[in-house]
């Protein structure tokens, strides 16, 4: 493998270095624990719950035990053995290793069949049967709030999160968490105001399906643990497991090598727990690898339902905003209360309004488990505040982009919470996409049965807060530089990132680079790769440490008395008497936050925001109502781009993703909550055919000024404004307005009826 | 029951313990450390575990490894220099997690076998079979383009 | 996957004679069977396969006669197929993906009866006849004899050996669908067409086997039940409208 020359002038930020580990990638050699195997290790594979609701009456494994080769089958009570209160979860600790008492979704893990060849583990499953006492089931978000049929009997918050102990103990609600905000006097507000609008908006459970499946591996002795895992959390892991054991942290060792795409879903504990304690109760190492549809019973995103009010004045200004939005978590909360919470707060979208109200509540339903996905909870809110935007544009007469403009929350101004606004360029953003769509130009919308229609939308997003980043940048003694940090390379190419801000700092090529990957053994803590945090915390991080390295090394130089320019291995030389050695420096960066206070306002919610829009040019056939998006335009406020190529894949990237959320993808339930389409035959994820003919990814000229060398997050930006857009087109098309996700070409032909 | 079969693999001659049931792809992972091709879907329907069998490309996981016999084999492991395809996906990023790579690099050379100057509505039908989750599909349509003429150069 | 023992018969009588055992079934490309075992749908004791037997020539004298072992993939390439018969080659085209119409065979995609498939309703359509064997010996039928209902041939342990297709003649033909999701999926609907003498419309995905249809009127008799791609009412409307531009495909092919 070629090396670039290490020492270089050539600034490292802004160059669009390939990724690092492309040569891996492209021969098939990059390592996934998808492949791990190791000596003397047994697979499981899961028996899943067939009930949405139910008290596990029995559950029979004898017959799955008898069959030739297969090596123990495990259920909740072998778990206890090991962990006796084993309940998870990074909100709340309500999700069991294996099922207890009650099962609460259509294939929650009840046991597992443990055999070193996993054929025989998968027809023994076969034979594992259950009886369940069913109970009512709730699957509908809005219904949950005042259903009978209760999904937890108490709620059971984490004690790490001060912000929900006071929910502790508290029975019969499915509501896991509610956030309220309220700034200046809405109601007033709305009385005075000379139009009042409301609309309903709805989105869809949808799951993230990585081309890796969910995988983990774990391996232990008697007082250690080694858990393989294609985790975007690997710190958390490490901090829950030992939780579960009671063991000391440096008695667990995490590692992560890529991740075959992660999305979300590969956050905080989804098979680790299962298999260490299977590992300990074996004395084996245990792999758990899930199948495509198991995915699907595992963790996926939130439905929900928005119903946003506005007044707005005599000349277009919107005076006040009622949000209420009520999102469906599934049957165990995961990261959902901060998705209430964090993203709930930007509910009333980029927007300059005086009068605030948000209620945003956290529902248990009997479906599978919602939590992290790309957007985080802000591709719902966008949905609806978009269209929400557009329809009251229409219907005041005004250009929808003009209205925006009339509103838009700008630098300097404070957003519902009160944060002043810095660094966002809303502004800029809708701008630019005026430009890009030649809004201002008329355009044909089609003669006979084919209409043209074009949208836009914008977005944005406060970065979670308050979050945790440590690296440690070690130079050796021939001047190369090795970076540590615990942030996970799912393909967005942080390694790649993390490289070139060293790199600068160090004046070495990004790709003489080396970055190790996440081993809790080696690499410090990080909060966790999500959210598009890592890029402003983790770069910041490893800027601090390489300058600390620097510092140290001049410190050297001066306490040697050598020249200010001496090359670093005579440092070492000299320091030594040999070319050995090593210089590390660390770094570590929590941003400033303040906690909202009762009316949910702070001056200070976020970091920095992410601000993303897109233009949509699209055609529909009347006759049959099916939509074909022709040109798709994303902008994005990035900051400055570390390197301006990943940037435009990761635009591109999550728009299509969500232009697939859109468009295709839905998980269909039936009446007893039975997902009817879990393989990626049924749940159609967008393919080449299904790209618009010209996308368009620009960031605008921005500084995110606290950012690594004004650099911020991107990997969300681009699923912000794509759902609104298209609904926004279809609307100008053919004048029909949907308010539900997915957008089907049914629902459009039914309204041109 | 398992029994032995003989096929050439990436040029070798080579023989391995399989049972009916086994896939192509368990079988090049198990017993030859082969991990390029991965089951990802399990349908056929996203790629990922794309193996030629005698100079065509099929879905190593719903082929059987007994049908091998005798067949050349060849998966992404096969060469020693990055070719023109690779370096292409390489220089237009179109690459991501990397999951799904191997799989479009392989059916990339099928294509431009065909066709060696294929428009974009070749290039997306040929591939339509291949998924990218990270959505690298501009990036992807790019490499392939740039591929196409570099070999056309060659 | 359950376990199974595999058989290569070298002959066409070895091969019915397997089949006539207990738990038996033929294996062609394999993509649609290898889907239902490792899905437990199909728990077969003995698998047959089918690719020793050379079933695998395309031969066009007049008539095209394609063994029933040929790759669809194959199929999609000959020059024969191409020249003589181009709506089959263009309907190969979008027919699931490369990787699979490389294995895939089209007697394996006449036997499966999924409704969805695309060569079924098209070869009704232009007039195939398939030749089966079986103990009972050899017998020819229309394709559209094939399908007794969803996934249900009406072959009795008999193998597909050849499919005969008559030349196209003055025919003109076009084979349409569409899908209510991504662009590759299963159809809620398909329709083909072959305008000649005797016009042959068959539709297929929306109903449980391919179906021939007298004209549009009859579109409203259909037995039509909705589910992901559509409900019954939606489909029937993309019936209607498919029909009407396949007709108008079909007038303008030059084939």
């Amino acid at each position: 493998m070629k090396r670039a020359t290490q020492s270089t002038e050539t600034p490292q930020i802004g160059r669009s270095v390939p990724r690092l580990e492309s040569w891996l990638k492209v021969t098939g050699r990059a390592e996934y624990v998808h492949n791990l195997r190791l000596p003397g290790m047994l697979y499981g594979r899961i028996f899943r719950s067939t009930v949405a609701h139910g008290r596990i009456k029995r559950v029979d494994v004898a017959a799955a035990q008898a069959v030739p080769g297969v090596y123990r089958v495990i259920t909740s009570k072998e778990v206890r053995e090991i962990v006796p209160e084993p309940y998870y979860g990074p909100a709340f600790h309500d999700q069991p290793i294996l099922a207890i008492d009650k099962v609460r979704h259509v294939g929650e893990p009840v046991a597992v069949v443990l055999a070193s060849d996993p054929h025989v583990a998968e027809e023994a499953v076969h034979l594992v049967t259950a009886e369940y006492e069913e109970l009512p089931a709730v699957y509908d978000e809005v219904e949950a709030m005042s259903s009978k049929a209760i999904v937890h009997d108490a709620l059971k918050p984490a004690g790490t999160f001060p912000d929900l102990k006071h929910l502790k103990g508290r029975t019969n609600t499915n509501v896991a968490l509610d956030f309220h905000l309220r700034r200046g006097n809405p109601e007033t507000a709305f009385k005075g105001a000379h139009r009042v609008f409301e609309h309903r908006f709805r989105t869809q459970q949808v799951m993230h399906t990585p081309l890796e499946p969910l995988v983990s591996v774990a391996e232990s002795t008697e007082s250690s643990l080694t858990i393989h895992t294609a985790s975007q959390s690997p710190s958390f892991v490490r901090i829950e497991v030992a939780r579960l054991l009671g063991w000391p942290e440096n008695r667990i060792r995490v590692r992560v090598p890529f991740l075959g795409g992660g999305f979300g879903a590969k956050l905080y504990i989804k098979l680790e727990a299962l298999v260490s304690v299977l590992s300990l109760l074996t004395k084996r190492p245990v792999k758990i690898s899930l199948t495509m549809e198991e995915q699907f019973f595992t963790i996926t995103k939130h439905a929900s339902t928005f119903r946003i009010k506005s007044g707005v004045s005599q000349d277009g200004r919107i005076v006040a905003r009622e949000c209420e939005v009520w999102w469906n978590g599934g049957a165990y909360a995961d990261i959902g209360p901060r998705v209430t919470q964090k993203s709930g707060f930007t509910a009333p979208g980029p927007y300059d309004i005086e009068h605030v109200a948000i209620d945003s509540y956290a529902l248990y339903t009997n479906l599978p488990p919602a939590g992290a996905l790309r957007g985080f909870g802000i591709p719902q809110l966008v949905w609806a505040y978009e269209g929400h935007t557009d329809m009251m544009a229409r219907e005041l007469g005004i250009d929808p982009i003009e209205f925006r403009r009339k509103n838009l929350l700008r630098d300097g101004r404070p957003q519902a919470t009160g944060t002043v606004m810095r660094d966002a360029a809303i502004e800029k953003v809708l701008e630019r996409l005026e430009v890009l769509m030649d809004w201002k130009s008329r355009h044909d919308k089609g003669t006979g049965t084919i209409k043209k229609g074009r949208g836009i939308a914008i977005g944005f997003k406060a970065c979670v807060s308050p979050t945790t980043s440590l690296a440690a940048v070690n130079v050796n003694a021939d001047g190369s530089c090795i970076v540590y940090c615990s942030t996970a390379d799912m393909g967005q190419g942080s390694d790649t990132a993390m490289a070139q801000i060293a790199g600068e700092v160090l004046h070495l090529a990004a790709e003489s680079v080396t970055v190790v990957h996440s081993d809790t053994d080696v690499t410090p803590y990080d909060m966790a790769t999500l959210g598009s945090r890592s890029l402003f915390h983790m770069g910041n991080a490893v800027k601090l440490a390489a300058e600390d390295a620097l510092k140290k090394l001049n410190q050297l130089r001066s306490e040697l008395q050598l020249p200010a320019d001496c090359p670093v291995p005579d440092i070492f030389k000299k320091k030594y008497g040999m070319q050995a050695g090593n210089v590390i420096g660390t770094g570590s960066y929590i941003p400033t936050y303040k906690s909202p206070d009762a009316n949910g306002l702070t001056d200070n919610a976020t970091p920095f925001w992410m601000v993303g829009g897109s233009g949509v040019e699209l055609e529909v056939d009347t006759e049959t109502g099916r939509v074909r998006v022709t040109r798709l335009v994303n902008v994005a406020d990035v900051g400055t781009p570390i390197n301006p190529r990943i940037v435009e894949t990761q635009l591109s990237g999550a728009a299509i993703m969500q232009l697939g959320f859109t468009l295709h993808e839905k998980m269909e339930f039936d009446a007893q909550g039975q997902l009817r389409n879990a393989s990626l035959a049924e749940y159609k994820i967008p393919g080449l055919l299904d790209l618009p003919e010209i996308i368009t990814n620009e960031a605008v000229v921005a500084e995110q000024r606290t950012g690594p060398f004004g650099g911020k997050g991107v990997g969300e930006t681009g699923t912000f404004g794509v759902s609104p857009a298209i609904a926004n087109a279809i609307h100008d098309a053919v004048g029909v307005r949907l308010t539900e996700l997915p957008l089907k070409p049914e629902d459009v032909w039914e309204k041109l009826r | 029951m398992r029994r032995e079969i003989h096929f050439r693999l990436n040029g070798e001659a080579v023989s391995a313990q399989v049972a009916p049931h086994e896939s192509l792809v368990e079988v090049l992972q198990e017993s030859f450390g082969l991990y390029g091709a991965r089951e990802s879907c399990g349908q056929g329907l996203c790629g990922c575990c794309t193996v030629l069998v005698n100079g065509r490309a099929v879905s190593g996981c719903l082929y059987l490894a007994t049908l091998a016999e005798g067949f050349e084999i060849q998966t992404i492991e096969n060469g020693k220099e990055l070719d023109a395809v690779q370096q292409a996906f390489i220089e237009t990023g179109g690459l991501q997690c990397g999951f799904c790579t191997p799989g479009f690099v392989l059916m990339t050379r099928q294509l431009l076998d065909e066709h060696p100057d294929p428009d974009d509505d070749t290039i997306r039908h040929y591939l339509s079979g291949n998924l990218c989750r990270c959505a690298a599909y501009p990036e992807i349509i790019e490499a392939v383009k740039l591929a196409a003429r570099t070999r056309r150069k060659a | 996957m359950a376990p199974f023992e595999l058989a290569e018969p070298a002959s066409l009588a070895e091969a019915v004679s397997l089949l006539d055992l207990e738990g038996a079934r033929p294996l062609s490309g394999g993509t649609a069977l290898m889907l239902m075992m490792k899905a437990g749908v199909l728990r077969p004791a003995r698998l047959v396969s089918l690719r020793r037997l050379g079933l695998d020539r395309i031969e066009a004298n007049g008539s095209l006669q394609i063994g029933a072992m040929t790759s669809l993939r194959s199929l999609e390439r000959s020059e024969t197929v191409r020249k003589g018969w181009p709506v089959i080659a263009r309907a190969l085209r979008t027919l699931s993906n490369v990787r699979v119409r490389n294995v895939a065979t089209v007697g394996g995609a006449l036997a499966h009866a999924d409704p969805h498939m695309d060569l079924p309703p098209l070869l009704a359509a232009l007039g195939a006849r398939v030749t089966v064997e079986g103990s009972n010996g050899r017998r020819t039928l229309p394709v559209e004899d094939l399908y007794a209902g969803y996934l249900e041939n009406t072959l009795r342990k008999e193998l597909i050996t050849r499919v005969e297709i008559p030349a196209m003649g003055k025919r003109r033909a076009a084979y349409l669908k569409c899908t209510t999701r991504s662009a590759d999926n299963w159809p809620a609907v398909g329709v083909a067409v072959v305008l000649g003498d005797e016009d042959r419309i068959f539709v297929s995905a929306a109903t449980d086997r391919p179906t021939r249809l007298a004209d549009e009127a009859a579109i409203a008799d259909l037995k039509i039940e909705g589910d992901l791609h559509g409900s019954a009412d939606y489909k029937k409307h993309l019936l209607r409208v498919y029909l009407r531009r396949a007709i108008d495909e079909a007038r303008n092919a030059v084939h």
